[in-house]
């Protein structure tokens, strides 16, 4: 029962990017140079991309693979989340290597902590049994805890911090007490079947055995728990209150990272869930996200129209699109035909790739932005359309994709999403959706006429961005344009990992 | 009447609840932190109490216990290093004046 | 060592009074130093209860982690605030607190007391001795065979947990 080779070999992306955490730090003790750093953490995260291919290739000829005795299921769908984290990391790392110059001399602690945190995400798209869940969840979030607070010199910071930490404890609280009720209803923690043969919450619950103690009401209330548990990291209405405070409050970095890896993984993880676990009970899971889906993105949207600054803006449009994402998942909970769900599925797969990227790059666009001035108004941008051609440029394309105007991916992805939801029978949700984006288009455009249409009010002078933060730009730019003009080969390859889930 | 898992249970739900409105209510973050300890209790309290009653997994629930326990210690900890933060900056820590809930 | 006897009764209806009184005095007394001193209490209370509910090991675990760690650390975090004897104000949602916190336990409740009893056995089965001997094996065997994995996560957690709390602590070696 101890661990096995294979064990390791199935844990080997999240094995590597533990080292390479550990080695990071570490080298900080040696020299403080950023770029060695930087270079490390890369290493680390190439080792962590080749063992995940690798992985990719054995569960295409094997099949979903199970290791640590059904701890961790090792499928396409984990994988593909596994790939987006470490991607979506890696670009963090190299955005902000000019911007970490402010962390001195604990950047290696930083970068350390980012991967850390990586690694929590990465396990939790692979989770089987709802203790690895909680424990990894709880991995992915604490090292954001200290990094949200890491910029000294500053109060908004450890604002940002304190609230991240008391949140995320609340909502471990909620997530737990919900767990404490499934795992009484069914007897089991498991879920998802493994190759040990052990009941999985599915299985105790559709037999409906004298075994089962608990009836649906006990599961129906920790589902219901474990949702509100979950909404805090999903950033979903009514639990979305921390989210523009600890993006306007943390280092740009780390809200870059905080919008796109964490949300990813948590969007994995409650798929894997009510599709897994609790798609067999006769409870209606797709009205409850369906419900939640529509007033998540009608309060984020609304409210993001008020906003002057940008960095809060952003955390107002990230509750948004956690409405968008909510679509996706209730449709794949409506359960039509496995083939819809498949569709369901691919399409969050999808828009959780591209949203990272709109999300990256107009993170990484607003750390140039600022980088001198730390103005974060939206007045501040005026006139960056010259003064920063780049970067602004950059902000206009991520801004045009979270509105969801052709040809970026933002509305390839859409287009899935509501799609989607039409194919399961929520045409109301699609045109919520779609009322929503005319909305938003509101605010986003505003922020891009601003750049390019006022002149500055003060300082005119050209505002330069490091090379690092050119690739960067020039990544996720690329990345939203080609995948908005040829979605065909992601969408393909989003398609495989929902099979995992599917079968 | 004897004593049965129901008693365990609500006197769990009601240890939650009390930890809840702490949380909602309370203006002080180090006030906040005692209450969602009050609520992670609550959780304990049920898993050992279903891990006493039922005949499956006696220990599952306690193990997740000893989880729980570990990683609120943690958090506790890093609770800890942002007061000392703070204190450092502030020369004095008046942590009541970061309103959790205002959004 | 059903819970059929009048002695275990008394027990739990002390402990749960002790339990729930010092955990409303947590939220409720003006002072953050006494609240916190409740605290203690709240937990020894659930450490009790847990001994009654054959987790004897997880007894000591509370008392030591939770009545001795944590409550020390939060005492730290209490000394480093100001108004200490005055610093439990309400926010301005006090009021919709309590109904909202009222309102989840009766919906708890109703949950947890209409979800299909019938099925549940009404008190502890009864081979309890062999079960109070063994837990703290079984938990221990647990731990390392079937758990290993989120074993080793949290071990990593508390080192990063380690390395993020220094690094926001630590003053600055150089510039």
């Amino acid at each position: 029962m101890g661990i096995t080779a294979r064990d390791l070999f199935l844990i080997a992306p999240e094995l590597a990017l533990t080292v390479g955490a550990t080695v990071v730090v570490l080298s900080g003790l040696v020299s403080r140079q950023r770029q060695l750093t930087l270079v490390l953490a890369l290493l680390g995260l190439a080792v962590t991309f080749a063992f995940a291919i690798a992985l990719w290739d054995n569960v295409h000829a094997n099949g979903a693979q199970s290791a640590f005795n059904d701890s961790l299921i090792v499928d396409k769908f984990a994988l593909y989340i596994k790939f987006l984290v470490a991607g979506t990391a890696a670009l963090v790392l190299i955005a902000s290597s000019e911007y970490a110059e402010r962390f001195r001399p604990y950047g290696s602690e930083f970068t350390g902590l980012v991967l850390f945190s990586a690694a929590g995400l990465m396990l939790l798209a692979a989770a089987a049994d709802l203790i690895t869940i909680y424990v990894s969840l709880e991995l992915a979030t604490l090292p954001v805890v200290a990094l949200a607070a890491f910029v000294r010199t500053r109060i908004a910071p450890i604002e940002a911090g304190v609230k991240y930490l008391l949140l995320s404890a609340v909502s471990s609280a909620f997530l737990l007490y919900g767990f404490a009720f499934l795992y009484g209803a069914s007897g089991t923690m498991q879920v998802v079947g493994g190759s040990s043969g052990a009941p999985t919450i599915a299985q105790a619950l559709g037999e409906g055995s004298p075994d089962v103690p608990f009836g649906g009401l006990a599961i129906m209330a920790g589902a219901i728990l474990a949702t509100a548990g979950f909404g805090f990291k999903l950033s979903m209405v009514p639990f979305q209150m921390w989210t523009p405070d600890v993006y306007e409050g943390a280092p740009t970095p780390v809200g870059a990272f905080l919008a796109t890896a964490s949300k990813a993984a948590a969007f994995a993880v409650v798929l894997r869930l009510f599709y897994e676990a609790l798609g067999g009970s006769s409870a209606d899971w797709s009205t409850l996200f369906a419900a939640l889906a529509a007033i998540t993105m009608t309060i984020g949207n609304l409210v993001a129209i008020v906003q002057s600054n940008v960095k809060r803006l952003l955390g107002y449009s990230a509750i948004a699109h956690a409405g968008y994402l909510l679509i996706g998942v209730a449709a794949v909970t409506a359960h039509g035909q496995e083939t819809q769900d498949a569709a369901g599925i691919s399409s969050v797969l999808f828009y959780l790739a591209g949203y990272a990227a709109m999300t990256l790059a107009a993170f990484f666009a607003v750390i140039v932005l600022t980088q001198r001035s730390g103005d974060e108004r939206i007045e501040a941008m005026a006139g960056m359309g010259k003064r920063a051609p780049l970067a602004a440029l950059a902000l206009a394309v991520a801004l045009l994709g979270l509105t969801g105007i052709p040809p970026t991916v933002g509305f390839m992805g859409k287009l899935f999403l509501f799609n989607a939801a039409v194919n399961s029978g929520l045409v109301w949700l699609a045109v919520v959706g779609a009322v929503n984006s005319v909305v938003s288009a509101y605010y986003y455009v505003g922020i891009i006429r601003t750049m390019y249409l006022r002149e500055p009010a003060g300082d005119a002078s050209p505002v330069a961005a490091a090379f690092s933060g050119r690739l960067t730009l020039w990544i996720t730019v690329a990345a939203i344009l080609v995948l908005g003009f040829w979605p065909g080969g992601l969408l393909e390859v989003a398609r495989t990992a929902a099979s995992g889930l599917v079968s | 009447m004897t004593l049965q898992l129901l008693h365990f249970q609500i006197l769990s739900a009601a240890i939650f609840c009390i930890g809840l409105y702490g949380v909602l209510a309370r203006r002080s973050a180090v006030l906040v932190l005692m209450s969602i300890e009050l609520m992670l209790n609550a959780v304990n309290l049920q898993l050992v109490a279903f891990g006493a009653y039922s005949g499956f997994g006696t220990s599952t629930g306690q193990v997740i216990a000893v989880f729980v326990i570990t990683i609120a210690a943690a958090e506790v900890g890093l609770a800890l290093a942002i007061v000392m933060r703070l204190f450092r900056s502030r020369g004095g820590v008046n942590l009541d004046e970061i309103d959790v809930m205002r959004g | 060592m059903a819970f059929d006897n009048l002695f275990s009764e008394i027990v739990f209806w002390a402990l749960a009074v002790v339990t729930i009184g010092s955990a409303a005095l947590v939220v409720h007394l003006r002072s953050i130093f006494r609240a916190a001193l409740m605290l203690v209490v709240s937990f020894l209370g659930i450490a009790g209860i847990f001994a009654m509910v054959n987790a004897e090991f997880l007894a000591v675990v509370q008392v030591l982690v939770y009545g001795g760690g944590i409550a020390v650390l939060v005492i730290f975090a209490v000394m480093m605030t100001r108004d200490v004897d005055t610093g439990n104000r309400s926010t301005a949602v006090q009021p919709v607190a309590l109904v909202m916190g009222v309102a989840l336990l009766a919906a708890l409740a109703y949950s947890i007391v209409q979800a299909e009893w019938a099925l549940l056995p009404d008190s502890l089965p009864a081979p309890i001795a062999t079960v109070f001997v063994e837990t703290p094996t079984q938990l221990g065997r647990l731990l390392l065979s079937d758990y290993v994995l989120a074993f080793e996560v949290a071990g990593v957690l508390l080192l990063a947990a380690v390395i993020g709390a220094l690094s926001l602590v630590r003053e600055r070696r150089d510039a």
